[in-house]
C-alpha cells in the first residue's frame, strides 16, 4: 500500500514534468529578471518590485486567473518586507496543478507597492489585510478602509516583527 | 346574598357583556392566545424532531407555558427609547391589541345570542378588523428606529393587498347569501350547505388572504426576523411587547371565527344535547371548535413554509388573489342562478 | 429628492439575529439594497500573529477554532504543509483515516450551512432537520476522535486514533438513514415553492465573475466552474476514491444550494468507499514510531491510538517554506508556513475559503431586495469566524 501513496506523490510529477512549469514562466516573464526556482513541489517567481505589476499582467495573460493569496513576510534583519502572491488558474488544468509564488522584497521603513487589484480584483481582501498588518501600502487600491483591525487602530502593524505579543500566565 | 349572585350572573350572561367580555371577546381570546401559541411551539416541534415546551406543568407537555411568558413579560420592564414617540410607542400597542379583538363583540355565537343583530354585520367585523394594521404604522413609525420603520411600511404595502381582496370574497359570500347578517347567514347554510361547499374558491381565497393579513408563514413578512430583526415591534420589551405578539394571533381568532360562520355552517349542527346552559354554551362550543381548527391549519404552515419577499407576497395578492376573489363572486351567482333553476 | 435624502443607510449587525459576527452596511432605497459593504473583523483572533509564538504543534488546535464545523479539512490542510516542510508523508492507513474524518465533517458542515439558510428563509423546520442530522456525523467523528468539533485528529506524519471497533457497522447505519432523509429536506425545503421563488434567478454569480473574484468551493462550483483541489491536486485517499465534482451553470442561490446537496451525496459514496478499501497498517509515520517505547506500543496497539512522541511536541522544520491546499468544506483552504528552522513559524499564513468568498457580499448584494440579503447570505455558507481567523 506504501507503493499507492508514493505513486500520488509521483502522479503529480508525471502529470507535468519537473522544469516544465519553470519553462513556461521562463518564457511568459522573460526580460523582467525573474528568478525561478521550486522547492517541495512549490514554483516561486521573484522579481524586481518595480516589475511587479508587469509579472502579474503577463501571468494573467498565460492563464494565471486568480490568486490565492498574499502574504507578506517582515524580515527585519535585512530591513526587507517580502511580498508573496500565490496564483493559480481555475480553467487550465495544465496551470491548476501548481500555485506560483510571485514574489518581490519591498524595502521595510517605506514599504510601498502598485496594488495588483487592477490585474486580479481577488486581490482585494488579501492586500487590505496586509496593508493593516504589515503597514504595505499598495498605492491605487480602490478600498481605504482597514479589514480585521478597528479604524482607530494605531501603533505597529500586528505583523510586523517588533509587534510583540504579550503572553500571559503558562505558555503551554 | 343570593339576590346579588343572581344578579351578578345575569348582568355577565346578558349578551352585551358576555359577548365582549367573556366569549368571543376579551376572556377567550386571552385563553385562546395562551393555547394556540403554545399548541404552534409544540406542534413546530413535532415536525422538527424535537420536544418544544416541556417544563412548565410537564405532566400536559409545557401547557401552560404561555402563562409563564405572560408573566415574564408582565413584570419584565417596558423600556421607551429616548428617541421614540412616547405616545405613539406606548399606546401603539394597547391599541393594536384592542383593535385586533374589537371586532370580536360583532359575532354572533347563537341563533338568538350576540352582542347586537344588525343587518350588515358582516361589514361591521371586517371594518373593524381593517383598523389594527394602522397601528403597526403607528409602532413602526413611532419607535424610531430604521428597522421599525421599514416594517410599518410593509404593513402599509400589506393592508391594502389584504384587506381588498378579503373584502370582495367576503362580500362573494354575502351576495351568495343575499344578506350581509351573520345569524342570517347560519340559518341559510343549515337549509342548503355550507358556504365551502357553495363556493370554495372565495373559502380557498379568504383563508389564505387571513395567513396574509395576520403575518403568517408564508406571508410572515412584517416580522420577518432575518431580515428586519423583529419589523415594527424592534424596540419592543416586557408587556408591550407580548401585546404586539399577541395581536395578531388574537385577529387571527376573530378571522377564523368569522371563517366559520362564513364558510363552515356556524355553529351548525348542533350536537342533540340537554344540560342546563346548554342553549349558550353548546352553539359556542361548536362555533369555537370550528375556529379553533382553522388556527391550528394556520398555525401548522409555519412548520412548512419559509417565508416570501413582499414584492412576491403583494404580487400573490394582486395578480392572483384579487381576480381570485372577484371570481368567487361570479361563482356566487353562478350557484345561485343554478340554484333558483 | 436628491439620492442621500432618500437612500436609507441600514446597519445589519454585529447585533442583529441573521447577521452573523460581522456588519453588513446596506444602503437601501425603499426595498431595493443600492449597494452592501461587509464589515468584518469582529471576530479576528489573530491566529496568523499567535501562531508565531507557538510551537507547530500547538498550533493545530489553533487553526482549529476559526473555522469551526469545518475543523478536520483546515487541520488536514495545515498537517500537509507542515509535512511538506519537513518532508515526510503520513502511512497510507493514516492518508484514508484523514480522508474519512475530511469527508465526514464536509458532511455535517453542509448540513451547518443548510440550516443556516433554512432559517435565513424562515423554515425553521429546515433549520432544525440539519442541526439534527447533522449531530449524526459530529456522533460518530466523536466515535473515532474523541470530540464533537475541535478533533485536532490529524497530526504531523499520521493521525492520533485508529477506527474504534464496530465503527464500519455505525457509520453504515448513519449513511442509510442520511440517504432516507435527503428526500425528505427535498420535500419540505429544496423543492417547496417558496423556497424556489426565494432563492431561483437571485444573486446570479456569473462564471467569468467567479473566477475574476477568486471565488472558491461550491460557490465557484455553481457557477459552471468544476474546480475542486481533491481532483485538481490531489492529496490524501482522494487519487483512489471514485467521486464526481458537482457543479451547476445557474450560479444562483438555488444552484449554490444544491451543489451543496450534491456534494453530501458525494461524501456518503466517498466514505462507502474510504471504509471499503482501507489498507491496513501503520497510521504513524516510521520515524516517529521507533520513538515510541515498546511498553507504550503495547497500550497503543490495545487502545488503537497514539501516544505522543516527544519529537513531535518540540518540532523543527528545516528552513524553508511550503504551501499546501485542501477542498474544505466552504472551499479551497491554503496554508502557507515560512520557517526559519526554530520550532515556531517565522511567518504563518491562513487564507480560509470565506476571506476569499466575502467578496460576493458586495458583489451580489445589489440591486436585489431586502429580503434577498439573508437568502443570499444564506446561500454562501459563509462564516464569519473563518473569515477574520
Amino acid at each position: 500500500m506504501a507503493s499507492k501513496s508514493e505513486s500520488q506523490v509521483q502522479g503529480k510529477a508525471e502529470a507535468a514534468p519537473p522544469g516544465e512549469i519553470e519553462t513556461l514562466l521562463g518564457e511568459v516573464l522573460e526580460g523582467l529578471s525573474p528568478e525561478i526556482s521550486s522547492a517541495r513541489g512549490a514554483v516561486s517567481v521573484k522579481v524586481p518590485p518595480d516589475r511587479l505589476k508587469e509579472a502579474a499582467e503577463r501571468l494573467k495573460a498565460a492563464g494565471f486567473d486568480h490568486v490565492k493569496a498574499v502574504t507578506g513576510i517582515d524580515r527585519p534583519d535585512s530591513g526587507e518586507i517580502e511580498l508573496v502572491y500565490h496564483v493559480s488558474s481555475y480553467l487550465d488544468p495544465r496551470l491548476s496543478k501548481w500555485i506560483v509564488a510571485l514574489r518581490t522584497t519591498l524595502p521595510r521603513d517605506n514599504p510601498e507597492t502598485p496594488s495588483l487589484y487592477d490585474v486580479w480584483p481577488s486581490v482585494k481582501y488579501h492586500e487590505m489585510e496586509q496593508r493593516e498588518m504589515l503597514g504595505i501600502h499598495f498605492s491605487g487600491h480602490p478600498d481605504p478602509r482597514s479589514l480585521l483591525l478597528p479604524e482607530s487602530y494605531e501603533g505597529v502593524p500586528p505583523l510586523r516583527k517588533d509587534f510583540k505579543v504579550k503572553v500571559e500566565g503558562i505558555n503551554a | 346574598m343570593m339576590g346579588l349572585l343572581e344578579w351578578i350572573l345575569d348582568l355577565l350572561l346578558s349578551p352585551w357583556l358576555f359577548v365582549p367580555l367573556i366569549y368571543p371577546g376579551l376572556i377567550s381570546a386571552f385563553a385562546v392566545l395562551l393555547f394556540i401559541i403554545w399548541f404552534e411551539r409544540k406542534l413546530a416541534a413535532k415536525v422538527q424532531l424535537r420536544y418544544g415546551p416541556l417544563y412548565v406543568l410537564k405532566r400536559l407537555g409545557g401547557a401552560i407555558q404561555l402563562v409563564a411568558d405572560l408573566l415574564r413579560y408582565l413584570f419584565a420592564e417596558p423600556i421607551v427609547p429616548d428617541q421614540a414617540d412616547r405616545l405613539a410607542f406606548i399606546f401603539g400597542p394597547i391599541l393594536l391589541f384592542a383593535s385586533s379583538y374589537i371586532a370580536a363583540i360583532a359575532i354572533p355565537i347563537s341563533y338568538d345570542f350576540y352582542a347586537f343583530r344588525s343587518e350588515i354585520s358582516l361589514l361591521v367585523v371586517l371594518g373593524l378588523n381593517t383598523l389594527a394594521p394602522a397601528f403597526n404604522l403607528v409602532i413602526g413609525w413611532g419607535s424610531n428606529n430604521k428597522f421599525g420603520l421599514i416594517g410599518g411600511l410593509r404593513e402599509g404595502f400589506l393592508i391594502t393587498a389584504d384587506e381588498i381582496p378579503m373584502f370582495v370574497s367576503a362580500l362573494a359570500m354575502a351576495v351568495l347569501y343575499g344578506t350581509m347578517d351573520l345569524v342570517r347567514m347560519v340559518e341559510l347554510q343549515s337549509e342548503w350547505l355550507w358556504g365551502i361547499a357553495l363556493n370554495p374558491l372565495a373559502a380557498v381565497t379568504f383563508f389564505v388572504l387571513m395567513l396574509l393579513s395576520t403575518s403568517r408563514f408564508p406571508f410572515e413578512i412584517v416580522e420577518a426576523e432575518s431580515e428586519i430583526v423583529m419589523g415594527p415591534f424592534t424596540e419592543y420589551s416586557g408587556i408591550l411587547y407580548g401585546l404586539t405578539m399577541g395581536a395578531s394571533y388574537v385577529k387571527l381568532y376573530v378571522l377564523s371565527l368569522l371563517f366559520a360562520i362564513l364558510f363552515l355552517g356556524g355553529w351548525e349542527p348542533l350536537p342533540p344535547l340537554e344540560f342546563p346552559g346548554s342553549w349558550l354554551i353548546l352553539p359556542g362550543a361548536v362555533l369555537f371548535l370550528k375556529a379553533l381548527v382553522i388556527m391550528c391549519l394556520s398555525v401548522f404552515m409555519r412548520a412548512v413554509y419559509p417565508r416570501y419577499r413582499i414584492d412576491q407576497a403583494l404580487r400573490l395578492a394582486w395578480h392572483y388573489l384579487f381576480p381570485a376573489s372577484i371570481l368567487s363572486v361570479f361563482l356566487s351567482l353562478l350557484v345561485l342562478s343554478g340554484w333558483s333553476i | 429628492m436628491s439620492e442621500e435624502e432618500h437612500v436609507l443607510e441600514l446597519l445589519i449587525g454585529p447585533q442583529h439575529p441573521a447577521s452573523g459576527h460581522m456588519r453588513l452596511v446596506a444602503k437601501v432605497d425603499g426595498d431595493v439594497v443600492v449597494s452592501l459593504r461587509p464589515d468584518i473583523g469582529y471576530v479576528h483572533r489573530t491566529v496568523e500573529k499567535l501562531a508565531e509564538t507557538k510551537n507547530y504543534i500547538q498550533i493545530i488546535p489553533l487553526i482549529e477554532r476559526p473555522p469551526l464545523a469545518d475543523t478536520a479539512n483546515h487541520n488536514l490542510g495545515y498537517v500537509l504543509a507542515l509535512e511538506r516542510l519537513l518532508g515526510i508523508e503520513a502511512p497510507p492507513r493514516a492518508q484514508w483515516l484523514r480522508t474519512l474524518l475530511a469527508e465526514m465533517t464536509r458532511i455535517h458542515s453542509h448540513f451547518y450551512g443548510l440550516g443556516i439558510h433554512g432559517i435565513m428563509l424562515g423554515s425553521s423546520t429546515a433549520f432544525m432537520w440539519a442541526f439534527w442530522d447533522r449531530e449524526i456525523m459530529i456522533e460518530l467523528a466523536q466515535r473515532l476522535t474523541g470530540a464533537r468539533l475541535t478533533y485536532s485528529y490529524m497530526i504531523p506524519g499520521g493521525v492520533r486514533r485508529d477506527l474504534p471497533p464496530g465503527f464500519e457497522d455505525e457509520m453504515d447505519k448513519a449513511l442509510r438513514y442520511l440517504e432516507r432523509r435527503i428526500p425528505d429536506y427535498h420535500k419540505i425545503f429544496f423543492d417547496n415553492p417558496v423556497t424556489r421563488a426565494r432563492l431561483e434567478g437571485v444573486g446570479v454569480l456569473r462564471r467569468e465573475d467567479a473566477i475574476r473574484l477568486g471565488i472558491v468551493g461550491p460557490n465557484l462550483r455553481a457557477s459552471g466552474v468544476p474546480y475542486d483541489v481533491r481532483k485538481v491536486d490531489p492529496y490524501c485517499a482522494y487519487p483512489e476514491l471514485d467521486f464526481n465534482v458537482v457543479t451547476r451553470e445557474e450560479g444562483d442561490s438555488l444552484a449554490r444550494m444544491m451543489v451543496r446537496v450534491g456534494e453530501i451525496r458525494e461524501s456518503i459514496n466517498m466514505i462507502r468507499q474510504i471504509l471499503k478499501k482501507m489498507p491496513d497498517g501503520p497510521i504513524l509515520e516510521e520515524r516517529y514510531l521507533k520513538m515510541i517505547p515498546p511498553k507504550w506500543k503495547e497500550w497503543m496497539a490495545q487502545h488503537r491510538r497514539i501516544k505522543l512522541p516527544a519529537a513531535l511536541i518540540s518540532l523543527r522544520p528545516p528552513k524553508g517554506e511550503a504551501v499546501a491546499r485542501v477542498e474544505a468544506a466552504r472551499g479551497e483552504a491554503v496554508y502557507y508556513i515560512v520557517s526559519d528552522g526554530s520550532p515556531k513559524p517565522y511567518r504563518f499564513r491562513v487564507v480560509s475559503p470565506s476571506i476569499r468568498n466575502v467578496v460576493l457580499f458586495e458583489h451580489l448584494i445589489r440591486n436585489c431586495r431586502v429580503a434577498d440579503i439573508p437568502a443570499i447570505y444564506g446561500s454562501l455558507d459563509y462564516f464569519p469566524p473563518e473569515a477574520d481567523r
